[in-house]
This record gives structure tokens, C-alpha cells and sequence, in this order.
């Protein structure tokens, strides 16, 4: 995949716009924001969106837009870092599964089918009760939520090039079956789990969001989205914009990662682009 | 003769009963894993029960009492066989001392209602705007069909109940935004209170169906045999009926068997905004009561809901296309 192409198709150039944005204005928008973390200002409770502050102000006074940027991070690096884990683990015991077959294919496509079982949410509230409320454990319940599907992709489509030419020459060379699985087969499959990559880190977002909100996630006062969203529940009536501005930053983030993912898609299947012009 | 016929057991029956003792041995898997997790939680029910000053004397008797006291595979066979007769035992804290399967029974109809209202919904928007973006592609409809299923995907699903409950409630006054009628008292309630909850939950999932039914018609479209058909005549309505419609219907009907597991998942936060009494409310005030054995209950009645409905789409699936059943 060249980075020429990503720029001629336009859906994942949007998304790779929007999400770069999305990434700078976390990254370094706290740092240049007037509005101090955590700083109270009981003169200017639950203010309507202004110039001053654009998202409004909160039931204790602080700059919304800022404790958004700075939940985003938060919620961004619990979500990254739960699908990373789910990669690793995942992407290993596919290319195992795949490659192999046999009897560790058939366990891990069992474990599989379960994880698969449980709709997403309840597998992660489960597992919230089993593990405990907070941010470590949110990315946790992330990571085994998705674990299963990068097994099953990697799985699959090793399955698929396993017996292709240069896999077979690999192995005439001798090479070792792990130098065989992550340096010859592994990039030649990686299209595919990137693409899932971003759209898991988007739902990542949403399951984060989602526990928090609901006040089994994070916990105040760490900032995450849903902790804001949870807290703008509470004087919805009297502040809407609070949980409002907050959803839909979430929605454009989420738009944006999941145009890079059909971005993506496209320029790995060609076939499908040409389809579907 | 065929060859199937020359086999002791027809394909149709073989394939049934595989599939269904592949649910089965992932149903038990299931619950061995729900029972063990739970098992190695931090958290104790005597305490839960009695309270953090309880003496170890109470503790030892209820323990005893529970049969939390016995080996804890003992534990697992008793209450595997405890839920093959639909009896999880006794709620801990969040309604104390209930029987959870009664709880269950009480809870369940309001979320099937939901769900099933959910899937109505998002069946209907994603026949008219699949339909519509694959017939019309390439043109400003279809552009707007794939944006709103970009959109609608992207959202989170209680935001836009929020959104729901802002814009059509607090604003227009068209819909409740707390409560929800149950049927049996009034069916037209029911309908009108679940709109907005159904809704929220229906969005996410027609986005997805809207998808899958646009590339599956598109790519049917495509076939030679619709240019056969176009070629011998046929009229439009006819071909894309009988040719096109038919063929994509079964990804289409796969995708929605899949969606399943994200519509249940929808239901534990909406029935919450909206102050829905179903499963998913109940799931969630059991682990904030840390009623361990109700959220258990929950978690394996959310495994079975979905075992079960893969299980139908299989069958589905597999009657109307056979050769998916060899």
C-alpha cells in the first residue's frame, strides 16, 4: 500500500485528515488551551457555548472544550492500547492457528467462536465486574473484547497463503516456522488487519465511552469521554451542550477512523473500489 | 440415484445436528468460562449479603448455606444443573433474596419487545436506502444513502438516544423520554414509548445492513445472468426481484444474524437512558450492586439469546441456499 494511493482515494484521505487533526488537537490542544485542567470557576457554572469557552462550561465552571481534548487522550490511549494488546495476542495465535492447523487451530477457533458468542458490550461489562472499575482494566476488557477477531482474520487468511510460493520457499530455505509466520507471511496479510485495526480503535472509543458513561468504566476525576458525557447526563435538562458537543466530537472522531478504515479497505481490494465506483 | 441419498443421513439433518451441537458444546463452554471468571473475581458474596462487619460465624453459615463451602467444580455442576431448569438461584442484593429466574422472566419480554422493534426498524430503513443507493448508483442518492450509513455507524448508540430524547422530546414533545409501557397493558403504548429507544438501538444497525445490502445488490446487478434476463426482455421490476433481490438476500440475512450480538449489546445502555425494566438494566444494576449471580444470570441468558438466533440464521440460511448446508 503506498502512501500516493492513500492520497488519491478520497475517503481514506478524509479520514486520514480528520484524524490527524483529531490527533494533533489532542495531543497538544490542552497545552495551548487558557483553561488550566481541573481549574474551577464557580462565577461561570453551566455557561452556554461562547466564543470565550467554545463548548460551554460545566457545573463547576471548567472549560469543557479542554476537558474534552483531554478526555479524548485519555479515551484514545485506553482504546490503542487495548487493541494493541488484542493485535499482539491475537495476530500470534492466528498466524499459529492458520499456519499449523491441527489441534491448536481447532482450540483457538473454539475459544473463538465463544468470545464471538457474547455481544461485545455485555463481554466487556462481564468482564468489568470480574476485574474491577478503572482505566486499566477498561483497556483490559477492550483488548479481550477484540482479541478474538484479530485471531479469526489472521487465522483466516494465513490459512490462505500458507501453501503460496514464497511461504513454500521460505520453508525450502529452512527458515524457522515464527521467522516464517512474522517476517514472510505477516506483512503479506497485513492489509486486512489494519483496516480492522482502525475501526476496532474506533469501537474501542465507543466501549470506553460506553462503560463510563454508565459508571462502570473510569472513574471520576480522571477525564475521559464517557466520564464527561456521564457528567453532562446529570444537568442534560439545564446544559445540554456539555453531553451534546462532547457526543459529537466522539461522532466526528469515530467518522473519521472509520472513512480511514473504508479507505483502506478500498486500496487493499481494489476489487471492491471498482466495484463499487 | 443422488449421491447424497447414498449416505445414512440426509445433508439437511447432518448439517442440523452439527450446528446444533456446536451451539450446545459452546453454550457449555460458555458457562464454565462465566462460572470460573466470576469465581476469580475479587469480591465475596458473603459480604455482599452481610455486609463488611459480618463475624466469620455468620460468613462460615451462609457459605454453608449457598454450598460455597463445597470443591468449586461441586459449585459448577450444581448450578449448571440448577440452569437447565431455569433456576439461577437467589439474587444477592439487587432485589435480595429473589429468585433471579423469576427476575429474568419478568425482564426478558420488555427487551425481546425492544430488540425486535429495534430490528423492525432498522430492517425497514436499510431495504429503502440499500435499495435505493444500489438501484440509483453513483448519483447524488446514493451518495447520501452511504454518508447517513457512514454516519449512523459512527455514532454512539446512547448519545443519539440523547439526541433522540433532546430533539423529540424535550423539544417537540413528541415521545416520553423515561419509561416504557409494557405491551400487556397497553400495546399502542408500548409501541409510542419504545420508539425512541428503538430507534437509538435500530441506527447503528441499519447503517450496517444498508451496506452489506447495497454491495450484495451491486454486485448481483453485475452478474451475467441479469444481462440474460435484461436481454430476453424482462422488465426491470421482474429481473430485480426474481434475479437480483433473491441472490442478496442471504449476506444480507447473515449480517443481520451477526448484528444480534451489537443490538443486545445496545439494549444494556438504552434500556438504562430510557429507564427500560429488561435484562440489560438489570444487568447493569446487578454489577453495580455487585450481585454476582445475577450478572452472571444475565451473561449466560445473553450467550443463549445469541446462540440461539445464529443457530436460526444457519437454518435460514441453509433453506435458502442448500448447497451452504454440504
Amino acid at each position: 500500500m503506498k502512501f500516493s494511493a492513500l492520497i488519491k482515494n478520497r475517503t481514506a484521505l478524509a479520514g486520514t485528515i480528520i484524524t490527524c487533526i483529531f490527533l494533533l488537537a489532542v495531543v497538544f490542544g490542552p497545552m495551548i488551551s487558557p483553561w488550566a485542567s481541573g481549574g474551577f470557576d464557580f462565577l461561570n457554572v453551566l455557561k452556554p457555548p461562547s466564543w470565550q469557552h467554545p463548548f460551554g462550561t460545566d457545573s463547576l465552571g471548567r472549560d469543557v472544550a479542554t476537558r474534552v481534548l483531554e478526555g479524548a487522550r485519555i479515551s484514545l490511549m485506553i482504546s490503542v492500547s487495548g487493541v494493541l494488546g488484542a493485535m499482539i495476542l491475537g495476530i500470534t495465535a492466528g498466524l499459529f492457528a492458520g499456519y499449523k492447523g491441527g489441534w491448536f487451530d481447532a482450540i483457538v477457533m473454539r475459544i473463538v467462536d465463544l468470545f464471538f458468542a457474547f455481544p461485545a458490550f455485555v463481554l466487556a461489562l462481564f468482564l468489568m465486574v470480574a476485574l474491577g472499575f478503572g482505566v486499566t482494566n477498561v483497556a483490559l476488557a477492550i483488548m479481550l473484547v477484540y482479541l478474538p477477531l484479530f485471531a479469526r482474520i489472521t487465522r483466516n487468511t494465513t490459512g490462505i497463503v500458507r501453501n503460496d510460493a514464497y511461504v513454500q520457499a521460505a520453508r525450502v530455505m529452512g527458515q524457522s516456522t515464527p521467522r516464517i509466520l512474522f517476517r514472510e507471511i505477516l506483512p503479506n496479510i497485513s492489509a486486512p488487519i489494519l483496516v480492522q485495526a482502525s475501526v476496532a480503535v474506533a469501537f474501542g472509543i465507543v466501549i470506553e465511552s460506553g462503560l463510563s458513561f454508565i459508571g462502570l468504566g473510569v472513574q471520576p476525576p480522571t477525564p475521559s469521554l464517557g466520564v464527561i458525557m456521564a457528567d453532562g447526563q446529570e444537568y442534560f435538562r439545564r446544559a445540554p451542550w456539555v453531553l451534546t458537543l462532547t457526543g459529537l466530537t466522539v461522532t466526528v472522531a469515530l467518522l473519521a477512523l472509520n472513512l480511514l478504515g473504508d479507505g483502506l479497505r478500498d486500496l487493499a481490494d481494489p476489487r471492491l473500489k471498482a466495484r463499487d465506483a | 440415484m443422488p449421491p447424497h441419498e447414498s449416505q445414512l443421513m440426509p445433508q439437511g439433518l447432518k448439517y442440523f445436528l452439527t450446528r446444533f451441537i456446536g451451539a450446545l458444546i459452546t453454550m457449555l463452554v460458555g458457562t464454565i468460562v462465566v462460572f470460573f471468571v466470576m469465581k476469580a473475581a475479587p469480591g465475596d458474596p458473603a459480604l455482599v449479603v452481610l455486609g463488611d462487619f459480618a463475624t466469620p460465624e455468620t460468613i462460615a453459615r451462609f457459605n454453608s448455606d449457598q454450598g460455597l463451602d463445597q470443591p468449586e467444580l461441586i459449585q459448577y455442576f450444581n448450578w449448571l444443573s440448577g440452569i437447565v431448569h431455569f433456576d439461577f438461584g437467589q439474587s444477592l442484593s439487587v432485589s435480595k433474596g429473589e429468585d433471579i429466574g423469576d427476575l429474568i422472566a419478568y425482564r426478558l419480554p420488555s427487551t425481546f419487545i425492544i430488540g425486535i422493534y429495534a430490528l423492525t426498524i432498522a430492517i425497514c430503513l436499510s431495504l429503502i436506502l440499500g435499495t435505493l443507493a444500489a438501484t440509483k448508483r453513483g448519483t447524488l442518492v446514493d451518495t447520501g444513502a452511504t454518508s447517513l450509513a457512514v454516519l449512523g455507524v459512527s455514532m454512539p448508540d446512547f448519545w443519539l438516544g440523547y439526541m433522540l430524547i433532546l430533539g423529540l422530546s424535550i423539544g417537540l414533545g413528541w415521545f416520553p423520554s423515561y419509561g416504557f409501557v409494557r405491551p400487556s397493558a397497553s400495546v399502542i403504548g408500548a409501541l409510542h414509548s419504545g420508539f425512541l429507544p428503538a430507534l437509538a438501538i435500530a441506527a447503528p444497525m441499519a447503517a450496517v445492513f444498508t451496506r452489506t445490502l447495497r454491495t450484495s445488490l451491486i454486485e448481483n446487478l453485475d452478474r451475467d445472468h441479469v444481462r440474460v434476463a435484461l436481454s430476453f426482455g424482462h422488465t426491470g421490476r421482474f429481473i430485480f426481484l426474481h434475479h437480483v433481490f433473491r441472490n442478496s438476500i442471504i449476506p444480507y440475512i447473515v449480517v443481520i444474524g451477526l448484528q444480534i450480538r451489537y443490538l443486545l449489546g445496545g439494549v444494556v445502555i438504552i434500556e438504562r437512558i430510557f429507564g427500560i425494566n429488561g435484562i440489560g438494566s438489570l444487568m447493569v444494576e446487578a454489577a453495580f450492586a455487585r450481585d454476582y449471580y445475577v450478572v452472571q444470570a444475565c451473561a449466560v441468558v445473553f450467550l443463549g439469546v445469541v446462540l440461539t438466533v445464529n443457530f436460526a440464521v444457519d437454518l435460514i440460511c441453509a433453506s435458502l441456499d442448500p448447497r451452504r448446508a454440504r
